[in-house]
């Protein structure tokens, strides 16, 4: 065998594990993989490489976004028009709740707690005016079209909807038992949140969004 | 595989933002598999993402935003390796493991397997990394990386199957894995 053949098949073998080989192509590998017990080793051993690599690296995708650069991307509308104006300060603390989002009370169109639901992803940490934090744990999508977060604040759990005029009002609120901060919330999985179970059948919420729905409903002023 | 594509006529750039905020995680897991260290990987997501809106102009609506993103990341990461190469400047990767991370608990929590992950990256010539990270991880398809490296697709196919017998090298025998490191 020469080196053009070894460097031919472990191309093929790449090709294979990406699934860039065509039907005719691909059925013949597999017998060339059927015939060689160590060349089948080496390709499990790629794949299962990949995968090791992969994980470990999408430990990046979970971890919230800096808020420099969740700013860059907010709309030139909400950073140009003073009334809706936020600052962003970031800080890095426990595992999970890392973000943290400081609203500054302005001549607002919104109150505070209706611009830190518009403007912070789950899992951040929003410091409202006074001190009040609250933390968006999930979003979804009530029956009847509206936007609805859960979201704790201190040992309470609530759930908001946004009207069309851009308020979030409480549809229910309760006493919530995981710490505010605990690496349990999640965008697609709220705490114990069990106290709000009638308003979430109540609404008819559908699923909670991915994180990714999630940051184009906040860069889009959810629908706006 | 995620992705999302501006549509043809409509696209603004608000959409085009959006598109960017959708991407943003895969960009960041991108940037810090082409840096292998979670600082510089942010450094580079936020600067990869100062140059896409301020050449937000040059977007071609149709396409793919992360595509065009990771491309832009892609050169700029060439670009200061290109720089750092020119000041003389290199930093170990067993210093590079222990500032990774922004929160030290993390860290130690992954620190044994990132470790061996950014081992093994580092230790790839950047094409192939570079390679490697858009297809194997970002599941982006040949003719994609070809387009976002500006290289033949055949090029593709082999400098990921050169990668991945690297890697296979590294994971198996970690000891064996070279000090000086390629970047």
């Amino acid at each position: 065998m020469t080196m053009s053949d070894v460097f031919g098949r472990e191309d093929r073998l790449s090709a294979w594990l990406d699934g860039a080989l065509d039907p005719a192509q691909a059925a013949a590998f597999d017998r060339d993989l059927a015939a060689d017990p160590e060349f089948a080793r080496q390709a499990a051993q790629w794949r299962a490489n990949d995968l090791r690599i992969a994980t470990a690296l999408s430990a990046a995708t979970e971890r919230p976004m800096p808020a420099a650069t969740l700013d860059l991307l907010a709309t030139p509308a909400a950073n140009d028009n003073p009334r809706r104006r936020v600052w962003f300060v970031a800080g890095l603390g426990a595992i999970a709740a890392t973000l943290v989002l400081v609203f500054v009370q302005r001549p607002v169109a919104q109150d505070p707690l209706s611009l830190a639901l518009d403007r912070t992803p789950s899992l951040a940490d929003a410091v409202l005016p006074g001190g009040r934090h609250i933390v968006p744990a999930l979003t979804a999508q009530a029956r009847d079209g509206r936007w609805c977060r859960e979201y704790r604040e201190g040992g309470a759990v609530a759930l908001a909807c946004r009207g069309g005029n851009g308020v979030w009002h409480d549809e229910a609120r309760g006493a919530g038992t995981a710490p505010e901060a605990s690496a349990e919330i999640a965008v697609a999985s709220g705490a114990d949140d069990a106290v709000l179970d009638p308003a979430f059948r109540r609404l008819g919420t559908g699923d909670a969004v991915d994180a990714a729905t999630e940051a184009r409903l906040i860069a889009g002023h959810w629908g706006k | 595989m995620a992705g999302h594509v501006v549509g043809h006529g409509g696209a603004g750039a608000g959409d085009v933002r959006a598109d960017m905020l959708a991407a943003l995680p895969r960009l960041r897991r991108f940037c810090e598999g082409l840096c292998r260290k979670a600082g510089d990987g942010d450094e580079l997501m936020q600067a990869t993402v100062e140059r896409a809106l301020a050449r937000s102009h040059q977007f071609v609506p149709g396409t793919r935003v992360d595509s065009w993103l990771f491309r832009i990341a892609q050169n700029m990461f060439i670009d200061d390796r290109r720089r750092d190469r020119r000041r003389g400047t290199h930093v170990p990767v067993d210093e590079m493991i222990t500032l990774a991370g922004d929160d030290g608990r993390d860290v130690v929590e992954h620190r044994s397997e990132l470790a061996m992950v950014y081992r093994a990256l580092d230790q790839l010539p950047a094409d192939q990394r570079a390679a490697f990270l858009l297809v194997a991880v970002e599941g982006q398809s040949y003719r994609e990386a070809a387009e976002i490296l500006d290289i033949p697709q055949g090029t593709v196919m082999s400098r990921l199957a050169r990668a991945r017998a690297r890697i296979a090298t590294i994971l198996d025998a970690p000891d064996a894995i070279s000090d000086s490191g390629v970047q």
